[in-house]
């Protein structure tokens, strides 16, 4: 465990520990006797030999507030725990090994959860007597059930997953993969469930002790003394206070301190913070450089994003320039974490809260012929363009459609959204749409949701509901990835064939596939950890390339004959430990001093070509 | 006890007609319907022989992969392994006999547990097996770590500290740890990038060699597979449609479903033929397969004798290939 992991702990674990061992110290304090009667001082005010204020029976109400959590604690602590490791047992069991052990288990527990809660208190009190005993058994068995479910559900979905197969095929037993690898990853719900047992325990108890089916009085339970001051609320309210003010803080402190064990269980640690109003303002300040020559569709100039804010930002892209004509295919390919992604959202307006346009210009003639800078456009003003002038298609087909809504419906409400058609209209072009993407049997599967649509079908409605407005520009990010060859090839085909009618329309297509860029692309920009390193036409960037990292990448494409593939050594490094001078260098072949002492800039080979390397001459 | 020799002919890895069928509910009140995940697949896997298996997503191959390792249970059919029928062999003795065959997954981000240290969880078959004490384990570890191109001082770490080609390194060395014959390997490039794919393929290549290990290789993508395997078996639907040796079935695909889908793999150096129509339609639901052969649907030949029985793989060519389809003669 790390420091700054003990840190979050600190202040929730001091204050749990804090009443834990104020309760336990109870009989060593100077504390009066929590169950001497003195009747004459019924009710009196907090005084200086009292300082909570006596009960209705004139007793001390500071002993009995201490001595009633050792009750209180104790019984809703053992109950939770002994419930806890029960229904954990319960939920592992049944949900590892389903079949008969679930319907023993699980199954067997939730049958108790059918049974009034009182009803079964009634039961086991009749048992085995009244007192906290009793309390600590008929809370267990009426908290166990739920432990139980949430372990089974979350064993269910940890089952299936790949590390603990891999356990299964290791040879490991039962026992210790249950143990060694489900327990740990179920356990974080488990902990949230316990502070909520707790909690709803320390209530409970008080309800049952009521009844007399729990703490006997005149014993203190927290749970007793709200009782009994509710009585005497209109005399005397401050003794309802106080054991509400203990019940409620150690809830509190408890639920802070699960919350807290469960992020620190975390492995993946936290994530950083976004701060909107540098984001909001930043987006505020205008161009300072001059303003260029408008494009005839988009050119981003020199765009800068930073990850986060402050000395801790990651430049996550750096300087990054391309350009889009009407009618043209650009292809944006690199591997992940090459920023391909990021550049495309911020086209859109639509980058995560954590990042921001630190630099650069995104400039776009639209459909009126006015040129503006995406990258400081306001949100109403870009909501305007978005899935009109300028539309997306993302990489999961699923994210993108809502699952609760008719995917004619969703690629109705995208005309409606920037056109002014009757609903009825609307649908009609819906169904024309995705009849036109090549959904087959449009009108019936207009009325289909999302889940009953295959992946490559899905992708095909996302497509219908991009183009729906006749976008001047695409942008999809990865459209192909999720599906099957067989199935990209036809959302390839159909997109080449929407382009080719839809004269104008240009297209950025971000993808990790080499192949399908040759496939598709007319142009193609290759990024490297968040810069471009070459561009061109695509046959001559790939053909010839003039930076040694394409011409590796085309060289680990697996369809030489070669036995061994071509590697790239090395790992993309990352974004907080860029090296020096050229970022490629470390894995470079033709790397030489001069390319760590300084950076090398994007440099025009002209016919429409560039490279960011010293030493492009010599590239094979 | 059978002789060396004997073991030496027998392969590594048998199934016969091996069918897996999956109980799936259609909705929430439907009804119940089987999923026939794997049909009666025949496949075999000599000793040092690299396999590859191909086909598209919810083809079956996953599962005839888990099959093979006997991480599920046939419905029909059986598995041996080196001559024992995995099914008959039960509890202790098949967990004896698993140090002997492993497992690599897809998705280098869900097969390693992300709170325990990749050196622990490297350890775990040394340990389950007997095979260490736990100081050697921790040597071996580091031996196992260097081997896959890992820094060894990196036992330590979380998962979450690797990119995803390091881990599946990782995962790599965790299936290599107990010294295993039989690896099967499903789709363990696909989730990475084409330069660090190319890293993982000459280390699975250069290990299998080393270590003299029979490998069963499931990808969706060809060209991956013939860089590795000396066999392939292509499966559509649950069934294998084609199989033969890599280069012969790269070179000239026989079955209409192997063409479409090498036709269908992007390629660098060929620019996409605009006449060649991508293959239409899609996998039907493998819980209501057509009848006949299964790829009769979206096939360009299929005709009316295609639905009418399962075509059988028989022998093609004569260069150790076979091929499930009625007219694989006629369409030349
Ligand atoms: N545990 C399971 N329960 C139900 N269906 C399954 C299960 N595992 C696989 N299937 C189904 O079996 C078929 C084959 O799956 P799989 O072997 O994973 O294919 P592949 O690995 O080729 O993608 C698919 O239709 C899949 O949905
Ligand atoms: S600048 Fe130097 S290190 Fe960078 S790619 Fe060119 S040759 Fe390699
Ligand atoms: S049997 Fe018929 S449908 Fe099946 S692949 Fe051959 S020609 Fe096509
Ligand atoms: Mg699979």
């Amino acid at each position: 465990m790390e420091r700054r992991d003990l840190h979050r702990l600190a202040v929730p674990l001091a204050v749990v520990g804090g009443i834990v061992a104020l309760a336990a110290a109870a009989p060593l304090l100077p504390l009066a006797d929590p169950v001497h009667i003195e009747v004459s001082a019924r009710l009196t005010p907090p005084s200086e030999g009292h300082w909570l204020g006596q009960d209705e029976y004139g007793r001390d109400v500071l002993s009995r507030a201490i001595w009633g959590a050792r009750a209180s604690l104790a019984v809703s602590f053992l109950a939770a725990a002994i419930a806890g490791i029960a229904g954990t047992a319960l939920g592992l069991l049944g949900g590892y090994f389903r079949g008969v052990v679930e319907i023993l288990t699980v199954r067997s527990a939730e049958a108790v959860l059918c049974f009034p809660p009182l009803l079964l208190a009634l039961l086991v009190v009749t048992l085995l007597g009244p007192g906290a005993g009793t309390l600590i058994v008929a809370l267990s068995i009426l908290y166990a059930p739920s432990y139980a479910r949430v372990a089974y559900a979350e064993t269910l979905a940890a089952r299936n997953l790949d590390y603990v197969v891999a356990q299964e095929a290791l040879g490991a037993r039962s026992g210790r993969i249950l143990l060694r690898t489900v327990l740990p990853n179920v356990a974080p719900p488990l902990l949230v469930q316990f502070s909520l047992t707790v909690a709803s325990a320390m209530v409970l108890e008080s309800g049952l002790s009521f009844l007399g089916l729990g703490v006997v009085p005149p014993e203190p339970s927290w749970g007793l003394m709200i009782r009994g001051a509710r009585s005497t609320m209109d005399q005397a309210p401050w003794l309802l206070l106080w054991p509400c003010l203990a019940l409620t803080g150690t809830i509190v402190a408890l639920n802070m301190l699960c919350d807290a064990l469960r992020d620190v269980l975390d492995p993946r640690g936290r994530t950083v913070s976004a701060n909107p109003f540098r984001a909001f303002v930043s987006g505020l300040l205008p161009a300072t450089e001059p303003a260029p020559a408008p494009p005839a569709l988009l050119r981003v100039d020199g765009l800068h994003l930073a990850i986060g804010h402050g000395p801790g930002a990651l430049p996550a892209v750096r300087d990054v320039s391309l350009a889009v004509a009407p009618g043209e295919t650009l292809a944006v390919v690199g591997e992940s974490g090459s920023g391909k992604t990021l550049t495309g959202l911020a086209i859109l307006g639509l980058l995560p809260p954590v990042v921001r346009v630190t630099g650069g210009r995104i400039l776009y003639t639209g459909r009126d012929g006015t040129t503006v800078d995406l990258a400081r456009l306001g949100e109403p003003a870009l909501r305007r363009l978005r899935g009109d002038e300028l539309s997306m298609v993302f990489q999961d087909p699923s994210a993108s459609l809502n699952p609760v809504h008719r995917v004619g419906d969703q690629v109705a409400e995208t005309i409606r959204a920037h056109r002014d058609l009757s609903a009825a209209e609307a649908r009609r072009r819906a169904v024309a749409l995705l009849d036109r993407v090549g959904l087959p049997d449009a009108a019936r599967r207009a009325r289909a949701y999302p889940h009953e649509l295959s992946g490559g079908q899905r992708q095909r409605a996302v497509i219908a509901a991009a183009i729906a407005n006749g976008p001047r520009l695409l942008i999809a990010d990865e459209p192909t990835t999720a599906l099957d060859v067989t199935i990209q090839a036809q959302i390839l085909e159909l997109m080449a064939g929407l382009k080719a009618q839809a004269g104008g329309m240009g297209l950025i297509f971000v993808t990790h596939n080499l192949a399908v860029v040759s496939e598709i692309a007319d142009r193609v920009v290759v990024m490297y950890v968040g810069e471009v390193v070459e561009e061109g036409p695509v046959a001559e960037v790939f053909g010839s390339p003039r930076h040694p990292y394409t011409a590796a990448l085309v060289a680990s494409v697996p369809e030489g004959d070669d036995d061994r593939l071509s590697a790239i050594p090395g790992v993309v490094p990352p974004l907080h430990d860029l090296p020096a001078g050229c970022r490629f260098a470390p894995r470079c072949g033709l790397a030489e001093p001069a390319c760590t002492a300084g950076a090398p800039a994007l440099e025009s080979l002209g016919g429409g070509r560039s490279t960011r390397c010293r030493r492009w001459r010599e590239v094979a | 006890m059978t002789s060396a020799a004997d073991s030496c002919r027998t392969p590594l890895v048998e199934a016969e007609g091996v069918s897996r069928a999956f109980r799936a509910r259609q909705g929430l009140l439907g009804r119940r319907r089987d999923i026939l995940a794997v049909r009666e697949v025949d496949l075999t896997v000599a000793r040092r022989e690299a396999v590859g298996v191909v086909g598209e997503s919810g083809c079956g191959k996953s599962t005839l992969g888990r099959l093979l390792l006997h991480l599920l249970k046939p419905t029909a059919g059986t598995v041996r392994f080196d001559g024992r029928t995995l099914a008959e062999i039960g509890g202790d003795r098949l967990r004896t006999l698993r140090r002997r065959m492993q497992l690599i997954f897809q998705d280098p981000y869900g097969s390693l547990d992300p709170r325990r240290t990749v050196g622990d969880q490297i350890a775990d078959g040394m340990l389950i097996h007997g095979l260490a004490t736990p100081a050697e384990a921790r040597e071996r570890v580091a031996g196992l770590l260097s081997q896959v191109g890992l820094d060894p001082a990196h036992a330590a770490r979380l998962p979450h500290e690797f990119s995803g080609g390091q881990r599946q390194r990782v995962a790599i060395a965790r299936a290599l740890a107990t010294g295993p014959d039989f690896v099967v390997a499903d789709e363990p490039v696909s989730a990475l990038d084409v330069s660090i794919q190319a890293q993982v393929v000459n280390l699975l290549a250069d290990l299998r060699e080393s270590l003299g290990l029979a490998l069963v290789f499931i990808s969706h993508d060809l060209h991956v597979v013939r860089h590795l395997c000396d066999r392939v078996a292509v499966m559509y639907l649950g069934r294998v449609v084609e199989t033969g040796p890599a280069a012969a079935i790269f070179a000239a695909p026989a079955h209409p479903y192997t063409r479409a889908l090498l036709a269908a793999t992007p390629s660098l150096v060929r620019r996409r033929d605009s006449s060649r129509a991508p293959l239409a339609g899609e996998l039907p639901s493998p819980s209501d397969p057509p009848s006949g052969c299964g790829f009769r649907t979206r096939c360009p030949f299929a005709t009316t004798a295609c639905a009418e029985a399962v075509p059988p793989l028989e022998a093609f060519g004569g260069d150790g290939r076979q091929v499930a389809c009625v007219r694989v003669a006629e369409i030349g």
